[in-house]
């Protein structure tokens, strides 16, 4: 079966033998058709409602390649605009964070209200320099869609699609883990740790779909001690250790903590042993199995979301081109923690799971290689294997999703296959 | 000692170090450190003229480092699995504009600009240019850095596997 546009993404994932092209990191029009079917129809992460908490906040994000500013309109309201003016395409926002009653692009100065109205030109008087120009119809371009869960705000390209909630689906069961442990929830510090590779996407997001196997690119970790295999060699799933994904594409990993004793400090432990106390009486039975450990988080098509040591992270994957991926990642700490765990939760954050990171340098060496490596005009004729595992499929009335080892290329595929759906029909909703 | 022959003191200094780094001396450059070394580089932004506070409580840093911090990293190298740097990549600093900005007799501040070169594989090639802000205390006739503030002028950056 071939795609409308006649693209045959059968041809380049094979349900059957569970394999993957090459191609699929190496053609620059499939990158063009993403962009179209996936990024333009999905519900994409772009801020947290911290971030712009007062009238005329704004912060600028992109949605696949799409650069947007969503902003707090002067009533509270939150929206959303295409970064680019409707006269000449000019970036109207050139920071990334803010306060303004106005955006006025600073080419021909058109200007906008925060709800993306065309009001005129901070020239003009008596309507002269815009005669002719019809202002209703020449707003700001909309994002049709902004929803917010539990302080993450989504949004979306496809007025059509569902809503934020139906979405997300199972994945907020786990989401809560984080976002729920607390009354005061999960905040962003400030600052974000954005970095660039050469590299597809895609390698990002399969990783975090669920694959432990990569730990192996980790080796350096495992001979300082600060790994220890036996963690991930739980072959049959239980309740503290699973890997469970979603129809949506979305997936988590839960893995229990075998931390050294001293790996936290006094206070950073106390306060840990709170919040499991405050998760007890707000999460359920089943989840508090999984409150401390160590989670790893997928939202379809490029959040990830990595959480232990008490370093939350929240990283988005941001398509560049076909070769070229920067990664933004913002640390989410307890909105409540004392100022103690706070700075330890970020030092942990910037010495793992950031720019020069210890884990974080291994990941994007690995996903360079892999891109690389799908470009040869030979290799492109064998497919990628995502075989392993696949002893385990099974539905948990207490666990949401479709639950699994943690050891399995199950997950990894099951991104590919999602993905291929929504390059099909080019849409979330009804699927 | 005047400000000029202390700055050629400084200049010498920071050439060593930098020829450590380049020639796999991690330890010896760990040596440089006082064991109170905050070594540290916070993000930049994006934001209108005078608005953007590298000192912000809280921001996130490319670097935050203690002397256990920066000890792992250069352990983590030895273990030869360190793949993103593993072969070596090719680096190079070069380092200038050396101010000597307050000298007491066992303190110095001394800010100096640089750009490091590093070179992966057969052409991936990453500049990572800024500047530092050092403070140097003298302990048993050796001069030790207790605090290095590393101002990189990037927003989005190349893997940082290099060290500044």
């Amino acid at each position: 079966m071939s795609s409308r546009n006649g693209i045959n993404t059968e041809q380049w994932i094979d349900v059957e033998h569970k394999t993957v092209s090459p191609r699929v990191f190496a053609d620059p029009e499939l990158y063009r058709l993403e962009q179209d079917k996936i990024f333009a129809h999905c519900w994409l992460f772009v801020a947290h409602e911290s971030q712009i908490p007062n009238p005329g906040d704004f912060i600028t994000n992109t949605m696949g390649d799409e650069s947007v500013i969503i902003c707090r309109d002067l009533e509270g309201q939150i929206r959303g605009f295409v970064n680019s003016c409707r006269h000449r395409g000019m970036r109207i926002c050139r920071t990334d964070q803010g306060n303004t009653k106005l955006l006025q692009c600073p080419y021909h100065s058109w200007t906008y209200s925060l709800q993306g109205k065309l009001l005129g030109h901070d020239k003009e008087e008596g309507g002269g320099v815009f005669g002719g120009l019809k202002r209703e119809d020449w707003g700001l371009i909309p994002v049709p869609r902004i929803e917010s869960y539990r302080g993450l705000i989504f949004a979306c390209f496809d007025e059509n699609a569902e809503s934020l909630d139906d979405y997300l689906g199972d994945v907020k069961w786990y989401l809560d883990l984080l976002l729920n442990r607390t009354a005061g929830g999960m905040v962003p510090f400030p600052g974000t740790h954005k970095w660039t590779m050469n590299a597809n996407w895609k390698f990002a997001a399969e990783q975090f779909s669920g694959d432990v196997y990569h730990v192996g690119a980790h080796e350096s970790l495992f001979r300082m001690n600060l790994l220890t295999m036996s963690l991930f060699m739980k072959a049959k799933p239980d309740a503290r250790n699973y890997h469970m994904k979603t129809e949506q594409g979305h997936s988590w990993l839960t893995i229990e903590n075998t931390l050294p004793p001293g790996a936290l400090s006094e206070e950073v432990g106390q306060f840990y042993a709170r919040v499991k106390a405050e998760a007890a009486t707000r999460l359920t039975a089943a989840q508090n199995e999984l409150v401390d450990n160590t989670n790893v988080g997928f939202v379809f098509p490029n959040l990830g979301i990595v959480s232990l040591l008490g370093m939350v992270t929240f990283r988005l994957w941001q398509p560049r081109g076909l070769n070229r991926m920067d990664i933004w990642s913002w640390g989410f700490v307890d909105r409540d923690a004392p100022p103690a765990v706070m700075t330890a939760s970020r030092e942990v954050l910037d010495r793992t799971f950031s720019s020069a990171g210890l884990f974080e340098q291994d990941d994007l060496e690995m996903w360079e290689g892999c891109t690389q490596g799908a470009q040869g005009f030979y290799r492109k004729r064998f497919p990628l294997n995502y075989q392993t595992g696949w002893r385990h499929e099974d539905r948990d009335p207490q666990r949401p999703g479709r639950i699994d080892e943690l050891l399995s290329d199950y997950g990894s595929f099951h991104f590919y296959q999602r993905w291929q759906e929504l390059l099909r029909n080019g849409t979330t909703a009804g699927k | 000692m005047s400000t000029s022959d202390l700055r050629r003191e400084f200049e010498d200094l920071l050439y060593h170090e930098a020829w450590l780094l380049d020639h796999d001396r991690l330890e010896e450059w760990l040596d440089l450190f006082a064991d109170t070394i905050h070594y540290w580089a916070p993000v930049r932004s994006n934001k209108v003229r005078g608005k953007e506070d590298l000192h912000h409580h809280n921001l996130v840093a490319h670097f935050d480092d203690d002397k256990t911090a920066l000890m792992m990293r250069v352990q983590r190298i030895r273990t030869g699995a360190a793949h993103a740097d593993e072969p070596p990549s090719r680096v190079r600093h070069f380092i200038s504009n050396v101010r000597v900005l307050e000298a007491t007799s066992d303190q110095v501040q001394v800010t100096s600009n640089f750009i490091v070169f590093k070179s992966r594989r057969d052409r991936d090639e990453t500049l990572f240019v800024g500047c530092r802000e050092d403070r140097w205390r003298r302990s048993d006739g050796r001069w030790k850095l207790e605090e290095r503030f590393i101002i990189l002028d990037h927003d989005v950056i190349g893997n940082l596997t290099v060290l500044l």
